[in-house]
């Protein structure tokens, strides 16, 4: 846009450099330079985010997009011309009332997980702004320990637990508990505590997170206002709910957001307990799916865009609100 | 306070593409190099001793060039080739692949063709069922590298105790599983280790009864699993689901020599170089793996003489007795990508892999080599003639295209788990034939 102005103005005084007329030309051009490069400026120092952005979440995005109206397998990975087939995918795959399980699973599976998580988190970040100082630190540490194990090594040995043969949970409730229907009892081969398995397991690894940015936000919470709710004689309750949660509130509405996104799209934890021997189909959630359908890249394609159709449909009330308290 | 953060984010930006450009930099370098030849072998099947041999031959032949092999897991291998094979950066210049993944990708045109050598390989010496697993409309895309022909292995002594014989005939090898069970009250005893997800060796019963998984009709493949046949074969295995094991229902055919070497189990099927994972406790002479001394030598060489003096081997019995049962014939074949930019030293490679001596290596290593005429080598122990006589018979997964999809959707492994649960055999069948043809056409 701004281009095609500048070459007759640039082009203009070598012709005629005799009349006095470039004179009064430099101090035109000056101030109207300067606010172009300082508006420019900011922009320019938006580039090197703007280009990985683009190029690592972008380019897949629009393919991903392009994709899914294509016929697009391994065929045509090498070499063999694409064709395109408009909706067809879309028609298939939502016409396909197995799809539709997969997706009510995956919706109930996050708002179960998302909200256990914020209630636990929560929960034990109100705690760690009460107990001393060595209770705090052990909490901490745990937490930490907790965020910061790789998953896979995690995975491993929650797997390990509930190992149908020589898992401990299934030893601990047969031995000494007396519980022996759990000798040998397989966890994951039902769906329903395929999914209980998985739960626990994804709470115990998004907790963290949830309580050390939680346990921020209370330390923000001015002691004067605490206190001065205190003489008025308010419960510990009441200072809690009507004070440090409306203070707290953006905070905790963006770790939900969080929670919501990371639990729809949730893969790597699944997965690998599908690996374990849980019944493959039975126990697709969003993430699996659309990876089982990876052989056919415009299916794959196809799903994943219903997917974040969804994830923006849960998420964008959020996101709206949001917008609006920051403008505020 | 806004400048700051900025400029910081900036910083950080420019330096994660300054890195991303530095790795870039370092590959193009390596690749300008020295030429490399990258081969990739799936899993630890195929020994070190061997693969010393293919980079020490190849490079002694190819001054200057450097062969590269590099380690697949068998666990995700097909979405893992579906990328690497399609890029000229990423491919590998020879590749190990599943017998029965070979199809995928032969008709999606990954493989260049090797029509033109296969007499030179070892012609119709070479396995013929993996060669039609690599071959589209009569052209050869991938040869076979070797096949892992399964037999059962089982505890002498539990035998006796239990009065049982090696049995002739597949419905005594049921019997003798159920009479194994019963006379070992434990617990977790099985008569036979079969866990719920394995499939590999379900399936024998399957091909031997006469039933098959898919057939081809015309153009369409159908799902046979609710043939007479293969119900008949089916309520069979199921049958040995509920009285002959209690392996979990949850667990595949991967290590199953755990809960032997445990005395969890008197029988297992596995490939015949699972000998060498047999480790029962009353041989154990606790020796250090990494201790290399001769004097532990010694005894790591009694241990297992006393393991296979204590353990059988026999091939699965088939319908009739002195008949081997009709087994899934597990293995791989090997192919050149198309994409790959070597490829006449991948020739060369293939050349080097069907010399005698590395098909004789193959086999005295308990693997039966591509080129079935070196399988003597295999020797004459009972773990060789076990081998042999399952591989006689072996069979294969369907030749269809999208046969992948199958095992990458586990649909079989679905379906066994189904059977060992006690689900109605007929309607599971009619469920899986159902998924089955939805998959493959």
């Amino acid at each position: 846009m701004a281009a095609p102005p500048l070459p007759p103005e640039t082009a203009a005084p070598p012709r005629d450099p005799a009349p006095p007329g470039p004179a009064p030309a430099p101090p035109r051009r000056v101030p109207r330079r300067a606010p172009w490069r300082a508006r420019l400026n900011p922009y320019l120092l938006l580039v090197p985010a703007l280009v990985p952005i683009a190029v690592g979440l972008g380019y897949p995005l629009v393919r991903q997009f392009l994709l899914s109206f294509q016929e697009y397998g391994l065929a045509q990975q090498f070499g063999r011309p694409a064709e395109w087939v408009g909706l067809r995918n879309y028609t298939e795959l939502l016409s396909d009332p197995y799809v539709w399980g997969v997706i009510g699973r995956s919706v109930a599976f996050c708002l179960v997980n998302a909200g256990l998580t914020m209630a636990v988190g929560v929960g034990l970040a109100v705690l760690m702004s009460k107990v001393g100082r060595a209770a705090r630190i052990t909490l901490q540490v745990g937490m930490l320990l907790a965020w910061g194990t790789p998953v896979l090594a995690t995975l491993t040995v929650w797997q390990w637990l509930f190992d149908s043969q020589y898992g401990v949970v299934n030893w601990v409730l047969a031995g000494p508990l007396g519980l022996a229907e759990f000798r040998g009892h397989s966890w994951i081969i039902e769906p329903a505590s395929f999914y209980l398995v998985a739960t626990v397991i994804v709470v115990w690894m998004s907790v963290p997170f949830v309580v050390f940015t939680t346990y921020a936000a209370l330390l923000q919470v001015p002691a004067e206002c605490v206190e001065a709710a205190q003489l008025d004689g308010a419960g510990a309750w009441q200072r809690f709910r009507h004070l440090s949660v409306p203070l707290i509130k953006p905070v905790l509405l963006i770790a939900a957001l969080l929670q919501v996104i990371w639990d729809l799209r949730v893969f790597t934890q699944i997965h690998v307990l599908q690996k374990a021997g849980a019944p493959t189909r039975e126990t697709h959630l969003l993430g699996t799916y659309v990876y089982s359908l990876s052989r056919e890249f415009s299916m794959a394609g196809a799903m994943a865009t219903v997917m974040l159709v969804l994830t923006l449909c849960l998420t964008g009330f959020y996101i709206r609100r949001m917008l609006r308290e920051e403008e505020l | 306070m806004r400048r700051v953060r900025t400029g910081g984010l900036a910083a950080a930006a420019v330096a994660s593409l300054l890195a991303v450009s530095a790795c870039g930099g370092g590959s193009t370098a390596e690749a300008s190099g020295d030429t490399e030849v990258r081969l990739w072998l799936n899993g630890t099947d195929t020994p070190q001793e061997l693969r010393d041999y293919l980079v020490e031959t190849f490079e002694a032949d190819h001054e200057g060039m450097t062969l590269v092999i590099e380690e697949q897991d068998w666990s995700g291998l097909v979405p893992r080739l579906q990328t690497a094979l399609a890029s000229e950066d990423q491919t590998p210049d020879l590749v190990e692949i599943g017998n029965t993944q070979s199809p995928t990708f032969t008709y999606a045109g990954a493989f260049s063709d090797l029509s033109d050598m296969y007499d030179e390989l070892g012609g119709d010496d070479l396995l013929p069922g993996f060669v039609e697993a690599g071959t589209v409309d009569d052209t050869l895309y991938a040869v076979p590298y070797y096949s892992g022909a399964r037999a059962v292995f089982y505890r002498k002594d539990l035998f006796e105790q239990a009065g049982v014989a090696v049995p002739q005939t597949l419905a005594e090898f049921r019997t003798a599983a159920i009479a194994l069970q019963q006379a070992n009250p434990a617990q977790d005893f099985s008569g036979f280790w079969f866990p719920g997800q394995d499939w590999y060796n379900g399936i024998a019963w399957l091909f031997t009864g006469g039933g098959e998984l898919a057939v081809q009709e015309g153009d369409r493949w159908v799902g046979a699993l609710s043939s007479p046949e293969s119900q008949a074969a089916l309520t069979e295995v199921q049958d040995l689901f509920t009285n002959a094991t209690r392996a979990p229902r949850d667990a595949d055919s991967n290590e199953p020599w755990v809960a032997f070497n445990n005395g969890q189990a008197a029988m297992f099927s596995a490939p015949t170089w699972a000998r060498w994972s047999i480790a029962l406790p009353e041989c154990d002479k606790g020796v250090d793996p990494d201790d290399t001394s001769p004097e532990a030598e010694a005894l790591l060489a009694e241990q297992q003489a006393c393991n296979e003096e204590r353990t059988g081997v026999f091939p699965l019995p088939g319908a009739q007795p002195g008949t081997p049962a009709t087994v899934f014939a597990g293995g791989s074949n090997i192919a050149v990508p198309t994409m790959s930019q070597h490829q006449e030293e991948a020739r060369d490679l293939l050349r080097i892999i069907y010399s005698e001596e590395f098909q004789t290596m193959l086999a005295e290593n308990g693997l039966i080599p591509g080129n079935s005429q070196y399988a003597g080598a295999l020797g004459d122990d009972p773990y060789a003639q076990a081998a042999l006589a399952a591989a006689v018979d072996a069979k294969l997964t369907p030749a269809a295209e999208r046969w992948a999809d199958v095992e990458g959707a586990r649909i079989l492994e679905d379906f066994f788990q189904q059977i060992a649960s006690g689900t109605d055999v007929a309607q599971a069948a009619a469920e899986a034939d159902r998924l089955l043809e939805e998959t493959l056409n």
